[in-house]
């Protein structure tokens, strides 16, 4: 008995054979151990070969991954903002919830960025009726100095929605924006600072 | 150095060019692995917005591991644990923040459904490898046929190849034939 080879194979998996062929095939299959198994690998190989397109991110997610590079690792030259991702280092979603304790709906959530010596501490509140969320904040430095009148933006999709400046001990506030995933950016004169993901989706 | 080039450079490389400061060498990277760190979110059913949020997060966690990551790490491996991870974390905020006290929590993670995820998303990865491997017909081939989103007909592949229409079919099963060899060899089958 004749095996089925891999394009007699590929071709009845497509399609591509006459009602006779397809018959002898089949035939074939039924009886035969080892042209099954190689049918089955077959297929899955070229169903892992068609899925795969499926898995494309987005253009301009893409992009956004490619440029990322430019601002972390290039050294800052001459003239050019030297930008910098802070840390998250503290997120109270990250902590137990409290035993008790009762609540309505979601609570603030208060995040703490880090990067080098300056801290930005930030608290979102989430308003329901309005599916908007309020986002208050103040950059803090690890020594005794204020960032006043230090420009913050709110960005999403890769553009500047709002803007803001510190007041004199440093703190901000973005009232009722548009539930949406936002990175926040503080202009220092030191550099660019960036709170990445401050706020995801819906949430 | 052409595009090329760099994409004929295997990971260890790139990192290497990517920690002297080449964009190019990280571009690399990205357009190579993008697909394998999206497919996880998608693989967790994560919502669009979710996806482009884990794959954004992991990507930057890329880049501040690379210095890590040069010494025989194995960049999928390490992509898939981390990208597996941070959907976890994603998952697990999410219920955290739609959940309530009347509602008893649930560990957010199922645990064996994670354990297939990363097993499919390993094998999708081999089977990528594995395409990049083959003789750059083959792969012309393999990418024409079944990555290109026009789903170009034998008729406009034989053109593009300058191949007899009837040698499109017996091509293929040679070039899925070599393909199946470099998966075995990798383990897979």
């Amino acid at each position: 008995m004749r095996h089925i080879n891999t394009e007699e194979l590929v071709d009845y998996m497509d399609g591509r054979v006459s009602d006779q062929g397809k018959l002898a095939v089949e035939n074939h299959l039924s009886e035969c151990k080892d042209c099954t198994e190689l049918r089955e690998e077959i297929r899955m190989l070229v169903l892992r070969l068609q899925e795969d397109t499926t898995y494309e991110p987005p253009a301009e997610l893409l992009q956004w991954g490619v440029s990322l590079f430019q601002p972390l690792l290039q050294p800052s030259t001459g003239g050019k903002l030297r930008k910098l991702i802070a840390a998250l280092v503290f997120d109270t979603f990250d902590q137990p919830l409290q035993a008790g304790v009762r609540r309505v709906g979601a609570p603030p959530r208060q995040l703490l960025f880090r990067a080098g010596d300056v801290d930005v501490d930030v608290k979102i509140e989430s308003i329901e009726a309005n599916d908007r969320i309020t986002l208050v904040g103040q950059v803090l430095s690890t020594t005794a100095k204020f960032f006043d009148n230090t420009p913050v933006k709110l960005e999403s999709h890769g553009i500047v929605r709002y803007r803001t400046m510190t007041n004199l001990v440093g703190e901000f506030s973005f009232d009722e924006v548009p539930k949406d995933t936002y990175h926040l950016s503080v202009d220092l004169p030191e550099g660019q600072i960036t709170l990445f993901c401050v706020h995801r989706g819906n949430s | 150095m052409s595009l090329t080039k760099y994409k004929n450079l295997g990971d260890p490389e790139l990192i290497a060019l990517c920690l002297k400061g080449d964009s190019q060498a990280w571009e690399t990277l990205i357009l190579r692995y993008r697909r394998l760190i999206y497919s996880i979110p998608v693989r967790f059913s994560f919502s669009p917005a979710d996806c482009s949020d884990v794959f954004q997060a992991v990507c930057l966690r890329m880049i501040e591991h690379l210095g890590e990551l040069k010494d025989d790490t194995k960049v999928s491996s390490w992509l898939i644990t981390t990208t597996t991870r941070q959907c976890i974390h994603v998952r697990a905020q999410k219920h955290k923040e739609t959940s309530t006290d009347d509602e008893f929590d649930e560990p957010a993670d199922p645990g064996h459904s994670v354990e297939e995820i990363r097993i499919q998303s390993q094998e999708q990865q081999s089977v990528r490898e594995a395409v990049v491997q083959l003789p750059e017909r083959c792969r012309q081939l393999v990418e024409m046929l079944y990555f290109d989103a026009k789903s170009p007909s034998y008729e406009v592949i034989a053109q593009t190849m300058q191949m007899p229409v009837a040698s499109v079919g017996p091509t293929r099963a040679r070039c899925l034939e070599k393909l199946r060899t470099v998966l075995r060899r990798k383990g897979m089958r």
